[in-house]
């Protein structure tokens, strides 16, 4: 199954493993992402469209039609990415002003989206295209015993307009993943809060006050870590997971990976491969439970 | 800081074509359907660090109180998260309200409470337009030019945490010209522009 | 036809028309027309000398005939058709003969719709004369009619055994009806039964439901008819066929005395639909204690011998030998003259939330279905009358919270308001601290509604109770372990709350009860844009339908409360007992009929029908015509001319059309058709508001603008019209795409003639918009002006089509 994938800044920058472990994955679940050649930044949620919502659907759109002509529906890995390029693509097909302004804007450039191309979350690709059995299927080393907290965030699940592939309130997809994974999914109350991520830079205190939460309570309900399917989140929750520490004064110590990572660890693949040793909040303790399991694969 | 103020509300504080310009906005258009139920208010994530909530940007929409709206907090605290707007009952976009209060804002020369909003908005997307992807290291240079030591020192901790972990691109990208990426950009910003 | 002899006459209406009519110059011009014998003015009309020179005239001119041109019609209509019939004694005290059928008059409308709207006397003279002679042309063409009276059957169909149907039979067989109440579930009784107790008054629900439940089973004017549902209704108004479908009980009623020792035996266990699934019973089970009929019931789906041939151990021990497993489903057809839809509301539920809202299940942030501690109102009052306990740990609760509007108050989906929640949650917290005084009852609204008698005092006295009222819509109810947090702004005093709670009682959105969609599409009713049945008119007659004979009660109609489902109850008998009282019903003969030897059977006007009205026979078509409402939308439609309707024949319209084009000035001339009722009595309330408008507007009275056809429009334009418009009522049973569709062909037409589609307009009105329909004539006329006229080459050309056709 090929796709035409939309990396998203995050990806090449503070988010490398995620892509890394999600190359190392897709080999065993028949994925192809195709890179679209030369896309653009997204706009980033609202910090271009703030400032100028017509650039920032332009921006999306050069990438829509960009993929348009690859003839394939487009795959982020990036929840904020899924957001801002579906955002755009709704507003070209209901709003005939937006579209024929972004049109006159991206067809100098020799492109056109006539629409009909999804935008979809990698997410919605393992719960759907792959499905949890192929997965199930695929685990050399079932992660018998991990407690993982599936922190889902907000826009893969919430947002109108969407392609939603999950429950809004009480998504599952991520639950499924980790249960076929072998893994245990723990139940706590903050799946789905926001984390604060288009904040992080201007709201610094404001954003730590709302991450902290789902640390704190996946924590409470005995998580050995967490893990997320978005960059934006995972840099809140992990590279800030420090400061956050010691603004609140709280000891957190929480893992938080990526779900390709997850995935590339219960298919038996090297914690390298899934670039694990780029995690800022160590994943030993990881190690240090599923240590049975893992020596056993080693010899 | 709050910007509440204690005195009455005057006829002549509204501004009457606020709503009309408000229906403009993509997601706007429906803004007269709020019940004032409180709904968006009770789900806010972000509600704690708001002058006013969700709910009563609205009711002020409502009543024309530009100046008011345009120069709480709550617009730019709002984080798009979606949670009020999967629950209002009328299907408000409020998220897309809250932005198209930012742009009001800033091309209405409105003070932000937080200086750095407005600014952060601009060089992101000056940034984009130079690369065509966002370059980290340039836009906390730019953003944080003026800022105390304190500021940088604790940036500056947090960068080298991801420096060494090689989480930090120091090189910015170059996308290839014959995609016209930069005409796109100057094209759609001169069109906002008028 | 014999040779018409009319009388016409012109009312001065003290000056209200003579002041801008020349009635004189009028009478003298209408006097000279062919068939006129006499033509009067007098002062009033209506008064009794002006009835008596109408009866005088009659005898002592031998007129055939009658036009009274006056106000609208719809004022004394059946004035002047009683002063023509001439009934009962006059002021000498001799007895007045009949003097003629009361259809051989027609009237003018030269007060409400030209004297009272048009400043130019000159043009107010020349459009009455217009107006009036379009009456002595049409008038020609009378023919004498009688109302038919038809025999109806005074048996009475109740559908739905709630408190709604139950009091409706009751008031019916009071009277002296035979009722079929007609219930689908085992008992009657509906939500009623399921109630602990009922605001303000905190009155036993079942105590005051189960006496009616037990006099209805005993009274010899009602037959309940249980496990039943209505499949198909055929007949007409008075005369109805009403076939139900009764689903086996496998018990037999008369043997089975309810004691109850076969479920005792029963191996198979199921959620209980009374208790609102907290509790379990077998699946032979009796519904409730009261349940009547009270007889035990096998549900089929989960019986081990229907489903796998083993078990039948209730038969072994049943003492009145009463189980039959081999009970078969039963058809019945019942002959009843008046139908009453009593189907009531269900509440929302999870999966009816993602059909309506897309997918969206907005019990889900309430935690419901997660936690046993989060229930709805229902469930609640079962808890009440359980001894009321913390489904979890069946501990007492002590904090609780009332959620109000869950699903309510959308901007699509459900709209409307349940009416009943904020009663409902107020009353929960009073009897809440009467089992519990230490209770801490939290109710989160968004509106509180107490609008009836008693109500705002019983929000008052929960006040004075200490129950917190906080204003905000909840967002959230999370499970936090034993208890549950809720999160919510209280807009007051705009901060957000979390709390914790031990349990949360949600107020569901009501709904129309399953099945209400079938039911009324085999009654021929409408639904409203609510999804619930739709009255005939919101204020004056809000529990009558569209349909003759069915009539609507309760839940049925939309949410509200016991004591607004009974009075609406007691409307219903009462519309009912009117409807059936004399034995008999008054037809008007204003209805469609077949002209057999035209007809060629091909069913065109079946499909056009709004009261199914039009069935197939062998060999042609025929008309019910007490299901036919007169409103003409199959005439036109008829392609061999074989449909025709009494007291709107083509030939009177057609000769009016004549009458009122073919003279007058070279102004332009526009005939408007306006529906005979809304559209009508629009143009009468501009009349009466005085606005004036354009005298080149002429207004022709139709049963509906579906009775004008294409041939009507060339006709008009063949004799003078420049322009047509027609105005449809926005409640007839013609909607507004149909009249499009119907006007969109007929201008079709008209390039084949040489004549501009332009030259045509319609819309549809409601009745206060008569400032609507007035502009549409100014703009319409402004239009026409600038068009100018036809000219009479183009008109006889028409005229030559017209003629060739025949």
């Amino acid at each position: 199954m090929k796709y035409a994938y939309f990396p998203g800044c995050s990806i090449h920058a503070s988010a490398k493993e995620y892509a890394m472990a999600a190359k190392a994955v897709n080999k065993y679940l028949d994925v192809e992402l195709v890179e679209i050649p030369d896309w653009n930044c997204c706009g980033a949620i609202d910090a271009v469209y703030a400032y100028n919502p017509l650039l920032s659907v332009s921006l999306a759109a050069r990438n829509l039609a960009l993929a348009q002509n690859m003839k394939m529906d487009i795959v982020t890995l990036c929840s904020a990415c899924f957001f801002t390029l579906s955002r755009a693509n709704n507003l070209m097909r209901e709003n005939a002003d937006m579209k024929s302004r972004v049109d006159r804007a991206i067809n100098d450039a020799g492109l056109k989206y006539e629409g009909g191309i999804k935008v979809r979350h990698y997410m919605d690709i393992l719960a759907n295209d792959v499905g949890f059995e192929k997965i199930r299927q695929q685990v050399k080393m079932p992660l018998k015993g991990l407690k993982v907290a599936p922190y889902y965030g907000c826009l893969i699940v919430r947002p109108t307009g969407i392609q939603r592939f999950d429950d809004p309130e009480h998504p599952t997809s991520m639950d499924n993943v980790i249960k076929a994974l072998g893994a245990e999914a723990v139940n706590y109350p903050d799946k789905t809060s926001c984390c604060g991520a288009s904040l992080v830079i201007t709201d610094e205190e404001v954003m730590m006050e709302m991450t902290k939460h789902p640390l704190l309570t996946a924590k409470e309900a005995q998580a050995d870590c967490i893990v997320t399917p978005c960059p934006m989140c995972h840099f809140n929750l992990e590279a800030k997971q420090k400061d956050i520490e010691s603004h609140f004064d709280i000891e957190l110590g929480l893992p938080v990976l990526y779900i390709t990572q997850l995935i590339g660890l219960a298919f038996g693949l090297p914690p390298k491969e899934l670039g694990l040793h780029r995690n800022i909040v160590s994943p030993n303790k990881i190690f240090e439970k599923l240590k049975g399991q893992m020596t056993q694969k080693a010899s | 800081m709050k910007t509440h103020s204690s005195h009455n509300i005057t006829a002549q504080m509204t501004d009457p074509s606020f709503i009309e310009e408000i229906k403009k906005i993509p997601g706007g258009e429906k803004i007269l359907d709020c019940i004032q139920c409180g709904i968006c208010a009770g789900s806010c994530h972000a509600r704690f660090a708001m002058d006013y909530s969700p709910m009563q940007i609205l009711k002020m929409a409502h009543l024309g109180l530009k100046q008011e709206v345009l120069s709480s907090s709550t617009i730019w605290i709002c984080a798009s998260c979606y949670t009020c707007a999967s629950r209002c009952p009328r299907g408000l976009n409020i998220p897309a309200i809250m932005s198209g209060f930012k742009n009001m804002a800033m091309k209405n020369n409105v003070q932000a409470p937080i200086a750095l909003k407005p600014k952060f908005h601009k060089t992101f997307t000056e940034i984009i337009g130079k690369y065509g992807r966002m370059h980290e290291p340039e836009l906390q240079m730019r953003l944080l030019k003026k800022t105390s030591p304190g500021e940088l020192l604790h940036n500056a901790s947090l960068g080298l945490r991801m420096l060494r972990k090689g989480k930090l691109k120091l090189q910015p990208s170059k996308l290839d010209s014959s995609t016209h990426f930069s005409e796109i950009y100057k094209k759609a910003s001169s069109e906002e522009a008028k | 036809m014999k040779e018409p002899k009319i009388g016409v006459y012109v009312c001065h209406c003290g000056g209200n028309i003579s002041d801008t009519v020349d009635v004189a110059k009028v009478r003298e011009n209408i006097s000279k027309l062919k068939g006129v014998e006499i033509a009067q003015t007098y002062e009033y009309m209506c008064s009794k000398p002006g009835q008596d020179m109408i009866q005088r005239d009659i005898k002592e001119h031998g007129l055939n005939r009658a036009v009274v041109a006056s106000c609208s019609p719809r004022m004394h209509l059946d004035t002047f058709r009683g002063a023509v019939k001439g009934a009962g004694i006059d002021f000498r005290g001799a007895e007045k003969k009949a003097a003629l059928n009361p259809y051989l008059l027609e009237m003018a409308n030269i007060r409400e719709q030209c004297s009272w709207v048009h400043d130019n006397k000159e043009a107010a003279t020349e459009k009455a004369t217009a107006l009036i002679r379009g009456a002595v042309e049409r008038v020609k063409y009378n023919e004498p009619l009688e109302p038919k009276t038809m025999p109806v059957n005074r048996d009475v169909a109740v559908i739905g055994g709630g408190i709604a149907g139950i009091l409706a039979s009751i008031e019916l067989a009071d009277k002296g009806y035979k009722v079929y109440l007609i219930e689908r579930n085992p008992s009657i009784g509906g939500h009623m039964a399921q109630l602990s107790k009922t605001f303000p008054t905190l009155d036993c629900s079942a105590c005051i439901l189960t006496p009616k439940m037990v006099y209805v089973s005993q009274h010899p004017g009602i037959e309940i008819i249980d496990m039943a549902e209505p499949i198909a209704i055929n007949g007409s108004p008075g005369n109805y066929e009403l076939t139900v479908r009764i689903r086996p009980r496998y018990v037999d009623k008369e043997k089975c005395i309810s004691c109850g020792e076969c479920a005792k035996v029963c191996p198979v266990k199921k959620w209980s639909r009374h208790e609102e699934d907290l509790v379990q019973e077998k699946c032979i089970y009796l519904p409730f204690k009261q349940a009547v009929p009270n007889a035990y019931v096998i549900d089929k789906d989960l019986c081990l011998w229907f489903n796998k041939g083993v078990c039948r151990v209730c038969e072994k021990f049943c003492k009145g030998k009463a189980i039959i497993f081999d009970q078969k489903e039963e058809t019945r057809r019942l002959n009843v003259g008046a139908i009453i839809s009593c189907t009531g509301y269900q509440q929302l539920t999870p999966d009816l939330s993602k059909e309506i809202f897309d997918g969206w299940n907005v019990f889900s942030q309430y935690g419901f279905g997660l936690h046993p501690d989060v229930v709805t109102n229902l469930q609640f009052e079962r808890l009440m009358l359980q001894g009321l306990h913390r489904p979890s740990n069946g501990k007492p609760p002590k904090k609780v919270a009332f959620v109000l509007c869950v699903g309510s108050r959308m901007d699509k989906g459900i709209q409307y308001c349940c009416k009943i929640g904020c009663m409902n949650a107020i009353k929960h917290t009073l009897l809440l601290l009467k089992a519990f005084p230490d209770a801490d009852p939290w109710v989160f609204y968004t509106d509180i509604r107490a609008h009836g008698k008693g109500y705002e005092e019983f929000y008052s006295k929960a006040r004075d109770h200490n129950v917190k009222f906080i204003r905000g819509r909840v967002a959230e109810v999370v499970p936090n372990g034993d208890n549950l947090i809720l999160r919510a702004e209280d807009t007051v005093l705009s901060r957000q709350i979390e709390e914790t709670f031990d349990m949360v009682v949600l107020s569901p959105a009501l709904l129309p009860n399953v099945g209400t969609g079938e039911i009324s599409k085999m009654m021929g009713v409408d639904l409203g844009p609510d999804g619930f049945f739709l009255e005939r008119h919101h204020k004056l007659r809000p529990v009558d339908t569209k349909m003759e004979g069915m009539y609507l009660a309760g839940c049925a109609l939309g949410p509200k409360d016991i004591r607004e489902t009974t009075v609406e109850t007691m409307a219903t008998a009462s519309k009912v007992a009117t409807f059936l009282g004399k034995g008999e019903i008054s037809v008007s003969p204003e209805k469609a009929y077949i002209i057999s030897e035209k007809c060629n059977a091909c069913g065109e006007c079946i499909k056009y029908c709004p009261t199914k009205a039009i069935e197939s026979i062998s060999k042609g078509v025929h008309i019910n015509s007490i299901s036919c409402t007169g409103c003409g939308i199959c005439v036109p439609r008829c392609p061999t001319d074989a449909i025709d309707l009494k007291q709107s024949t083509d030939a009177q319209l057609m000769a009016q059309i004549q009458g009122t084009s073919e003279d007058g000035s070279d102004r332009p001339r526009i005939i408007a058709f306006l529906e005979k009722t809304t559209a009508y009595g629009s143009a009468d309330l501009a009349g009466q508001t005085r606005i004036s408008y354009t005298p080149n507007v002429k207004i022709i009275s139709v049963p509906s603008t579906g009775r004008v056809g294409l041939k009507h429009v060339l006709h008009a334009f063949a004799n003078g019209a420049d322009g047509i418009i027609l105005i449809e009522g926005d409640d007839s049973p013609f909607q507004e795409d149909q009249v499009r569709e119907h006007v969109n062909n007929i201008k079709k037409e008209l390039s084949k003639f040489g004549v501009e589609s332009l030259r045509v307009v319609s819309t549809t009105t409601t009745l206060p918009q008569y400032d609507k329909v007035v502009n549409l004539f100014q703009t319409f006329d402004d239009r026409v002006t600038k068009m100018g006229r036809i000219s009479p080459e183009k008109r006889q050309k028409i005229a030559n089509a017209l003629a060739g056709d025949k």
